[in-house]
């Protein structure tokens, strides 16, 4: 009971444990009890066959429907919590061993219950000035790191805006609680974690879970509820064509990130010709490896080798062995951490070199860095944000910098975009439930599809689908162990750099 | 030239298959024991050789040296301990519970080292060979040259020695074993030892190849069940033949069908095998 929105129901709290339970519950502030007593231990109670005390200090106008019993005050209740106690008429008076009541009815049971229990409803409504947002993560398992990424984001986000007193709704602000729950990097258990979220847990909002395949999935269940929910780390198209009003993604669509560096390569480097592209038999990975190909074949090269690879492959030695017979220029690898790491390491274990060799997504972060130690040299990537793009926003964190600043005093490293966009999410539902005034799930929905506003990950629009529409997503290379910025020109920290060992 | 090239790749991914695997397969011959722990261990092990490079310049080879007797007592321990309490009941329960003991090691790794993938990697690096066309990673090949090595000396062990013939004897019939005189509970604690060793002491060659993180341990797990039933269970020679063989098949299944389907030939042969040989490629009522 450390929660003020809830309610409890003691039986048998006339005497003994059950008594001092209710009473240690009524106790607290803004608890709610509804307790269950035998007549046996009420005196001089009404002849009614039911009869419901009210006992509060404090708050003793809260609604009741019904009659204050005499012996109210007997509880001796402190604070400002409330106490219904409702009297069962029909069992014997174990001091007597006669019944002193007449028995009551089904019917007036089940009235007297329900007006009881829609009064202390009412009452924790009133009380409630906390927002809920339900969070599946894949806390164990195999995505275990990107949980780890997705939880840092979006509670540096709930502790600043805590930290300024809540979200403004209205006239007054509330706090922000992230109820996560572990659906174990298994897509069904997301599934289940949502609805489980929106159905017993009741909360307001929600995030999505890890990656496009499980914000899909996970989607059709807060449509269903329409709970507004923000993705964090969705960006293939197909999680967005499915007619949904209610999810929005803070990620571009994935030729946002292959165009750009098609571009750049093709004007900076013009002998590149031959591209290979080998890609993880996965929702996203797979759908940027396709963009990838089609953004190629749009400048006239020449894609010469285009393979997917298991889930879990512990070997690519065979695929890398065929393309190195290829000779590309351009090598363009899809996957998460462990494959890309194995990858370049079997590229070098193989001789291969290219002058470009792009790997999605992992450069972004580190890990990979670290791990890659000087195999890691010139591999480009892209990404939908990076630390060193600079936007001023209209959110609690302001400026990039100020998000960054806020980030590493927090965890001592620099945010990545997993972290940022996940941080991104939850200044865009602020921002949204902000300008409705009001935690109304529709509002905020309107609020959500009209927002065009400017934050620190970047403008913020969403396109009729619920992806956002207005973010230019940077590509960057690794030089020298650090990733640098190479695109948008605006924010660009360092030229192209061709070869790749 | 590509064919060659594929041929030497999946000899060398078999001989590091081969290394997954033995210890395994001792175990599950020997005490009818499904060690779901091992793939931990050779992360455990991975870490062990991380740490000993990274923080006192220990190199991975000579971490094998440290990794053997560390993993021998540790598995020596916990079969002593806690295994033997179910040594008796129906593979499902040991199964059962050294899954139990896995959650607990992989949550603790993950608690302790996190999920991050990390990679030993070598300064200088140790490079690559080249016969002809044919490239080969020095640090896979001399990997695949000790885990054949490791995989011979557990054989030779289990053969020339004296408790590796009582090991024999107690996986052949343990009544008969018991009456000649063999400690049956510490041939299994010492089976189990050997088991961890060879699990721990791949650690650091596969830590040198494969990124390392508690999440990679189901994998290495995986590749063994595969490679003790195309090999024979509790065969250490069939656990080389089985892992080569493996190693191979994928490599080719790779180059013919596509890298998505580089498992699917080596299941199909699985299913063949278990078809047409049931006990595996090596496997029989004896053993070693």
């Amino acid at each position: 009971m450390n929660d003020e929105s809830r309610m409890a129901v003691v039986t048998g709290a006339g005497s003994g444990l059950g008594r001092a339970i209710a009473m240690r519950l009524a106790r607290r502030a803004h608890a709610h009890v509804l307790a269950w007593e035998s007549p046996a231990t009420l005196t001089g109670a009404a002849a009614a066959p039911f009869s419901v005390k009210q006992s509060s200090a404090g708050a003793g106008d809260r609604p009741c429907a019904f009659r204050r019993a005499p012996a109210a005050a007997n509880l001796g209740l402190r604070g400002r919590g409330t106490a219904c106690i409702l009297r069962h008429a029909d069992r014997p008076d174990p001091s007597k061993g006669v019944p002193t009541m007449k028995p009551v009815s089904i019917r007036s049971f089940a009235c007297a219950s329900f007006a009881a229990w829609a009064a202390l409803l009412s009452a924790g409504a009133v009380a409630q000035d906390v927002i809920r947002i339900g969070a599946p993560l894949p806390i164990t398992g195999a995505l275990s790191p990107e949980a780890k990424k997705l939880q840092n984001g979006m509670n540096l986000w709930m502790e600043t805006a805590n930290k300024a007193g809540g979200i403004k709704v209205g006239a007054k602000r509330m706090k922000i609680e992230i109820v996560p729950v572990d659906y174990q990097s298994n897509t069904p258990r997301a599934v289940q974690a949502t609805e489980k979220l929106v159905t017993q847990d009741k909360v307001d909002f929600m995030f999505s879970p890890m990656g496009s395949g499980a914000t899909k999935a996970a989607s059709s269940v807060s449509e269903k509820y329409q709970i507004p929910t923000i993705a964090a780390t969705a960006s293939s198209e197909q999680v967005y064509d499915q007619g949904y009003k209610y999810l929005f993604g803070v990620y571009t669509p994935n030729q946002t990130l292959t165009e750009p560096l098609a571009d750049l390569v093709k004007k900076q480097a013009a002998g590149v010709q031959r591209v290979a592209i080998l890609a993880r038999n996965d929702l996203f990975p797979l759908a940027i490896a396709q963009e990838m190909e089609k953004s190629a074949k749009k400048r006239g090269m020449n894609v010469m080798y285009f393979e997917k690879y298991a889930i879990g492959t512990l070997d690519h030695a065979s695929a890398l062995s065929q393309i190195k017979s290829l000779a590309p220029h351009w090598i363009f690898a899809t996957g998460y951490m462990n494959d890309l790491i194995l990858i370049k390491k079997q590229m070098a274990d193989l001789g291969i070199e290219a002058p470009v060799v792009t790997m999605i997504a992992g450069p972004a972060y580190k890990e990979f860095v670290s791990a890659l130690g000087k195999g890691a040299e010139n591999v480009t990537s892209a990404a939908w944000w990076h630390p060193a793009v600079r936007y001023k926003g209209k959110d609690v964190f302001g400026t990039t910098e100020n998000f960054n600043k806020l980030f590493r005093d927090k965890y001592g490293l620099d945010p990545d975009y997993g972290e940022a966009s996940a941080a991104a999410s939850g200044v865009v539902l602020q921002l949204a439930i902000e300008a409705a005034g009001t935690t109304d799930k529709k509002a905020v929905r309107e609020q959500l599809a009209k927002m065009n506003t400017m934050t620190f990950f970047g403008p913020i629009k969403f396109g009729p689908n619920g992806q956002v529409d207005s973010l230019d997503p940077p590509v960057f290379q690794v030089q020298k162990g650090t990733q640098v910025v190479i695109l948008p020109a605006a924010i660009k920290q360092g030229n192209l750099q061709l070869g790749v060992k | 030239m590509l064919t060659l090239q594929i041929l030497a790749n999946g000899l060398v991914l078999g001989g590091l298959y081969a290394c997954i695997a033995s210890g395994f397969s001792l175990v599950w011959g020997v005490l009818n024991v499904i060690n779901i722990l091992h793939g931990s261990f050779i992360v455990l092990g991975g870490y062990l050789a991380f740490y000993a490079y990274g923080l006192l310049g220990i190199h991975p080879f000579l971490s094998i040296l440290i990794a053997a007797p560390l993993f021998f007592a540790l598995g020596y321990a916990m079969q002593h301990t806690l295994i033997n309490r179910m040594i008796a009941a129906p593979v499902l329960l040991t199964l059962t519970l050294t899954f139990g003991l896995d959650l607990m090691l992989s949550n603790a790794m993950l608690a302790t080292f996190t999920a991050d993938f990390r990679k030993l990697t070598l300064d200088p690096p140790l490079g690559t060979l080249a016969f002809g066309t044919i490239v080969l990673p020095v640090d896979r090949l001399i990997a695949m040259v000790l885990a054949l090595g490791l995989t011979g000396l557990l054989y030779l062990v289990l053969s020339r020695s004296r408790i590796g013939r009582a090991i024999v004897a107690v996986r052949m019939d343990r009544e008969a074993a018991a009456l000649m005189g063999v400690n049956v509970k510490r041939v299994y604690a010492i089976t189990f030892g050997l088991g961890t060793l060879m699990a721990g002491a791949s650690g650091p060659l596969l830590a040198m190849i494969f990124p390392i993180s508690p999440l990679t341990g189901p994998a290495y797990l995986g590749k063994a069940f595969v490679i003790c039933v195309l090999g024979g269970l509790g065969s250490v020679p069939g656990a080389m033949i089985g892992g080569l063989a493996l190693g191979v098949v994928e490599s080719f299944g790779s180059l013919w069908f596509g890298p998505e389907h580089a498992t699917t030939l080596s299941f199909v042969l699985l299913i063949l095998i278990l078809l047409v040989r049931p006990e595996g490629l090596l496997g029989r009522k004896g053993y070693a």
